[in-house]
């Protein structure tokens, strides 16, 4: 259908973005294709030590699901996105494809070896998250593929990851978020992955940042040093949820609060977090 | 006592009765403008500029008109042709501005509507109104108030400036105070930020112009419709009976509805020219928060505090600087609103206010919940605050040798309110109680030490109901308002209904339940057997000019007039019973029997219920004596509140009959590493006389701390430099939920008033003490960081860039202190 009715053809899976830009008129498609009822497309699969999310997999879904628990990073992000409602709406699928800038599952699977499966007329491919978008709100479907699975691998045990994001009210987007998840061997991190979200036109893989904690005992030394990095990593703009000064210095503080709480999940903790509201 | 209800008599004011609308708006069955649905509805959708500032060249309706389902369009010019420009309250030079419900010459603000299309449905007028071509040419914009003033470039070419009224506020000796000062405290300016009421319905307006009537009838949620209809009478140029208004359940309006007469004219117009069909409006989020009413924003400059060596303030003087956007509309009644609260709670004399009010290009503003009031306790409640803490006074003492004290109210402020009853500091020990002052006085030192930013603060504001509306005066002498007052029925129906129509139109505030209360106990029956018609419609002839529910006042002038209609409707009773019941008036008691309520005649035990009493008047009238031909059992009743003008030249005299207060505690923490302000306690304490049912003046409290609280820390109407609106969404302007909110330790105090007739107070608006509250707790943490609280408006993002940045808020360059 979407080689058929051309650029005027918008895909409609839970319609959290694109239903309220085409209330305000920025959108104006000619042609909604409603994924709503295709069959099977809503699921989470535990199989081959991964995680395999239908398209159409809804937030609340994810949010109230048992496999989250084991990996609480997913559970951060997919409780905390916006109110009830959008959860119950918005899926995994069309986050990833709509690629917003201030979208949080991007953010999150950029810290877990996430891939996403592509469907066209030509058949299915795998594409790496990393590559998946490539600039806000673009990614690499072609005009005729659309989301057909996230595949996301169940970190080593020993792991731990948290997100965190300020955000004014519920509903919006967050101001900045970050999120962190590591792999401890006593105090040492072994092996860390961040990254910073609302902070630029992508979600930003703070290499620098994960550089400075890996390797490295959890001390207020280190915690400073991975914080700093994670700030000159960040380039945000000035907006009505903040002036890029504050931004950058709020991603610092949450990549702080996010490692501390995926250490202590790394060694087993239960610690529930929620997001920072104004 | 011979009632069922096991009850004294006269006790149903003060009970915690359960609403009666409840049931109705709990379970989804209340009825609101926008469920309204007419045969042959048109919809009507709004072109809106999206300039800040801008000549019209042309508007060109013509496409729009050809699709298909398109009723009719109409623009500014055509609407100039066929109407008056709306009455200015203000005197000239703004008398002579052409205000007109769509532009037809020129933009003034972001949003302003410029045309209007009407079609078969919502989506084909949206869809139509992207057809209509605008073209505009560029002008200057104007945001800042101060700016303005400079008349660089004018809004209104016909009143050639953009100060809208000017007037100086002088009682007592000032002069003679500062020579006097053992300190004298000057801050450069502070500012109290634009925002707005966001209510959960929007404007709603359903209008239809009959042609073969020749009448208007609109349904609608305007908050105040006896203003907006006078009004829209001189605009349209009808007489005022042909505009039958009805409101049904509203959605809240916090007096932002009270503006909603442009819209109203334009409905009305547009059904006109389609014929006569009904057309109705419904507001997007996006229009609301862009075109409906803001809140007035005020700057305040060079302010001057002359002290006693105690602390004790003896003089204020400063100039404000109020912004009412691009069209004064309501204003510039809130140039003198304000001075309801002259000194606030506080004692001091002297004082000089240089009050002027200047257009922008921004949004018209409104009366929002602590209408033009709060900005000035804010001020007041700021300039108490940094003089404590400059000088070294623990803030609840300071307060404490300023406050007026309970022993001297009635109290008669410098400008001749008099503020009727009230104990500032019981209110302050209750809440210092409730909140455990002193063991947070504990934590937050410990807590300082280990470097973190904890401050305590504390707000104490007045919600001044009822106003005089001789107060206009004092802005336009000219003008024909004073006194005020509210009208109500209180009827027998034919088979003995007790029905009771009150000129108010309720937006949540429960008059249905408390109208149902005060009948109930002047009649000796349950509030259940009192039926309330809530809302307001024309037709029910229980409107005066000051009709509707607005300024917190239905305690007051809407309760005293149901109970004036339930007086007279007794008394009538009472006659008639007397006859019936072969015995004197003395004889005559009230109460319920086994065939509901009754008379009954205390000597012979005879009784007679409603129906019969209501049937001999209404159906079976051959028995009745002459002299009782007079006796309707139906009785319309007008209250009147015993104002007097002002003094207009002075500036002096009561402008309002009650003064509830309130007093707040805050305990907030602004997180080191995020900046995020943290409410850790919060405390809540509530004086509005006598209660007539605790629950609704409990749960008005909540809605005025989460609005405050909002005010205070999340919400804030910005635009850019060029006047664009940069919080036209949710997204963007957030309000509070129930997320933000933190637990409120609600307590009350009552201090009866002396000037109403139950000793209750109007309430409702609060008087914004969250947003004092806030601003002092602040102020507290960051006092020793060198920042000093200028402005209403807080954030994480600005508790940054004052902390951090050093670039906004700095004590050192606002605050001086001069000690003589």
């Amino acid at each position: 259908m979407l080689s058929q009715l051309g650029d005027d053809a918008k895909l409609l899976a839970g319609g959290q973005s694109l239903i309220p830009l085409m209330k305000l008129r920025f959108a104006n498609p000619a042609h909604l294709i409603d994924l709503n009822f295709i069959a099977g497309t809503s699921y989470i699969h535990n199989a081959n030590s991964a995680l395999r999310f239908g398209p159409l997999t809804r937030h609340a879904e994810i949010e109230n699901s048992d496999i989250p628990a084991r990996i609480p990073i997913l559970y951060d992000c997919a409780a905390g996105i916006a109110d009830v409602q959008v959860r119950n709406r918005g899926t995994i699928g069309g986050s990833l494809a709509e690629a917003d800038p201030s979208g949080d599952w991007a953010v999150v699977l950029s810290t877990l070896a996430t891939q996403v499966r592509c469907l066209g007329k030509n058949g299915e491919r795998t594409v790496h998250l990393k590559d998946f978008i490539q600039d806000a709100y673009t990614t690499a479907l072609a005009h005729d593929e659309l989301v057909s699975e996230v595949v996301v691998d169940i970190p080593a045990k020993g792991s731990g990851g948290a997100y965190l994001a300020f955000k004014r009210a519920a509903p919006v987007y967050p101001t900045a978020s970050a999120a962190v998840q590591l792999t401890m061997d006593g105090n040492v991190c072994k092996d860390a992955a961040i990254a910073l979200g609302c902070v630029g036109l992508t979600a930003i893989k703070a290499k620098d940042a994960e550089a400075a904690l890996r390797g490295r005992p959890i001390s207020e030394r280190t915690l400073s040093a991975v914080a700093e990095a994670a700030r000159a990593a960040a380039d945000p703009q000035s907006d009505m949820r903040g002036s890029a000064d504050y931004k950058r210095t709020l991603v610092g503080a949450l990549v702080r609060r996010a490692i501390t709480i995926a250490v202590r999940r790394a060694r087993g903790e239960h610690v529930e977090v929620s997001h920072l509201y104004a | 006592m011979s009632s069922s209800n096991g009850k004294d008599a006269k006790n149903w004011v003060g009970q915690a009765l359960p609403r009666k609308e409840e049931n109705r708006l709990l379970r989804g069955r209340g009825r609101f403008s926008d469920d309204i649905k007419l045969r042959e509805m048109l919809y009507l959708r709004f072109v809106r500029s999206p300039y800040a500032h801008a000549k019209i060249v042309g508007v060109d309706t013509s496409t729009a008109e050809k699709l298909s389902g398109v009723a009719c369009a109409l623009t500014g010019a055509e609407i100039v042709s066929q109407t008056q420009p709306f009455i200015e309250i203000g005197p000239d030079p703004f008398a002579r501005i052409k205000d007109y419900p769509l532009a037809a010459a020129k933009v003034r603000y972001q949003g302003e509507p410029v045309a209007a299309v009407v079609a078969e449905s919502a989506a084909l007028a949206d869809d139509a109104a992207e057809l209509v071509q605008v073209e505009y040419e560029a002008l200057d914009p104007v945001i800042d108030a101060e700016e303005a003033l400079e008349n660089q470039s004018l809004l209104h070419d016909e009143a050639g400036t953009n100060l809208v009224w000017n007037g100086v506020f002088e009682y007592g000796d000032v002069a003679k105070a500062f020579k006097e000062a053992a300190h004298v405290v000057t801050i450069d300016r502070m500012h109290f930020h634009r925002f707005s009421s966001t209510p959960l319905e929007n404007n709603v307006v359903i209008a239809r112009w009959d042609p073969k009537d020749e009448r208007i009838y609109y349904q609608c949620n305007n908050s105040f419709p006896s203003f907006a209809i006078q009004f829209l009478a001189a605009h349209l140029q009808v007489h005022i009976d042909r505009i039958r208004v009805e409101t049904s359940d509203i959605g809240g309006s916090f007096g932002i509805k009270i503006t909603s007469y442009p819209q109203m004219a334009v409905c009305a117009l547009a059904s006109k020219k389609a014929g006569g069909r009904p057309v109705k409006w419904v507001e997007t989020r996006s229009e609301h928060l862009t075109s409906s009413a803001h809140g007035n924003e005020r700057i305040f400059r060079e302010t001057r505090v002359a002290l006693d060596k105690n602390g004790v303030i003896t003089a204020i003087t400063s100039r404000h600087i109020d912004d009412c956007g691009a069209y004064p509309r309501y204003e510039p009644l809130g140039c003198v609103i304000w001075s309801q609260v002259f000194p606030g709670v506080y004692r001091f004399k002297n004082a000089r206010i240089d009050f002027s009010q200047a257009v922008t290009n921004k949004c018209p503003v409104g009366p929002n919940r602590g209408y033009s009031r709060m900005q000035h306790l804010w001020f007041l409640e700021r300039i108490v605050d940094v003089c404590a803490h400059k000088l070294g006074i623990a803030p609840d003492e300071m307060r404490l040798r300023n406050y007026v004290r309970p022993e001297e109210f009635p109290y008669t402020t410098p400008n001749g309110c008099i503020y009727d009853s009230g104990n500032y500091p019981r209110m302050l020990q209750l809440a210092k109680q409730k909140i455990g002052w002193d063991d947070w006085k504990k934590k937050q030192a410990t807590a300082r030490k280990e470097g973190r930013l904890i401050g305590i603060g504390i707000g104490t504001t007045l919600d001044s109901g009822t106003n005089n509306f001789g107060q206009s005066q004092i802005v336009n002498p000219g003008l024909p308002y004073s006194g005020n007052s509210q009208g109500a029925n209180c009827k027998l129906d034919i088979y003995g209904e007790v029905v009771v129509a009150v000129g108010s139109c309720p937006q949540g505030q429960g008059h249905e339940t408390t109208a149902a209360q005060v009948v109930a106990d002047v009649l000796n029956i349950h509030p259940d057997m009192v039926t309330v018609r809530t809302g307001f419609d024309t037709e029910r002839n229980v409107h005066t000019g000051f009709s509707g529910t607005y300024a917190s006042q239905f305690a007051v002038s809407g309760l005293s007039a149901v109970h004036g209609a339930a007086q007279k409707l007794k008394a009538e009773m009472k006659r008639l019973g007397a006859f019936v019941l072969e015995t004197k008036e003395a004889d005559v008691e009230f109460g319920t029997g086994a065939q509901g309520p009754e008379l009954i005649a205390k000597s012979s035990g005879k009784s007679i219920n409603y129906w019969g009493l209501a049937n001999i008047v209404n159906a079976n009238s051959a028995s009745l004596p002459e002299e009782l031909y007079e006796l309707t059992l139906n009785c319309r009743y007008i209250w009147r509140a015993p104002f007097k003008v002002p003094d207009k030249q002075k500036k002096y005299g009561n402008l309002t009959m009650t003064y509830a207060s309130q007093l707040h505690i805050a305990v907030i923490e602004v997180e080191r590493d995020t900046f995020i302000p943290r409410i850790l306690d919060y405390a809540a304490i509530d004086d509005c006389g006598t209660v007539i049912n605790p629950p609704i003046v409990e749960g008005q409290v909540y809605g005025a701390t989460a609005h405050g609280i909002g005010a205070a820390l999340m919400e804030n109407c910005v635009y850019d430099a060029v006047g664009n609106m940069l919080t036209s969404t949710f997204s963007d302007y957030t309000p509070i939920t129930a997320m933000n909110m933190p637990h409120v330790k609600y307590g009350h105090i009552s201090t009866p008033s002396p000037h109403s007739y139950s000793g209750a107070k109007g309430m409702g608006e609060g008087g914004a003490a969250p947003v004092h509250t806030i601003s002092a707790a602040l102020q507290d943490a960051l006092f020793d960081e060198g920042v000093f609280i200028d402005d209403s408006f807080n954030n994480a993002d600005s508790l940054f860039r004052a902390l951090v940045g050093k670039e906004i808020s700095q004590m050192e360059k606002l605050v001086k202190v001069e000690k003589r």
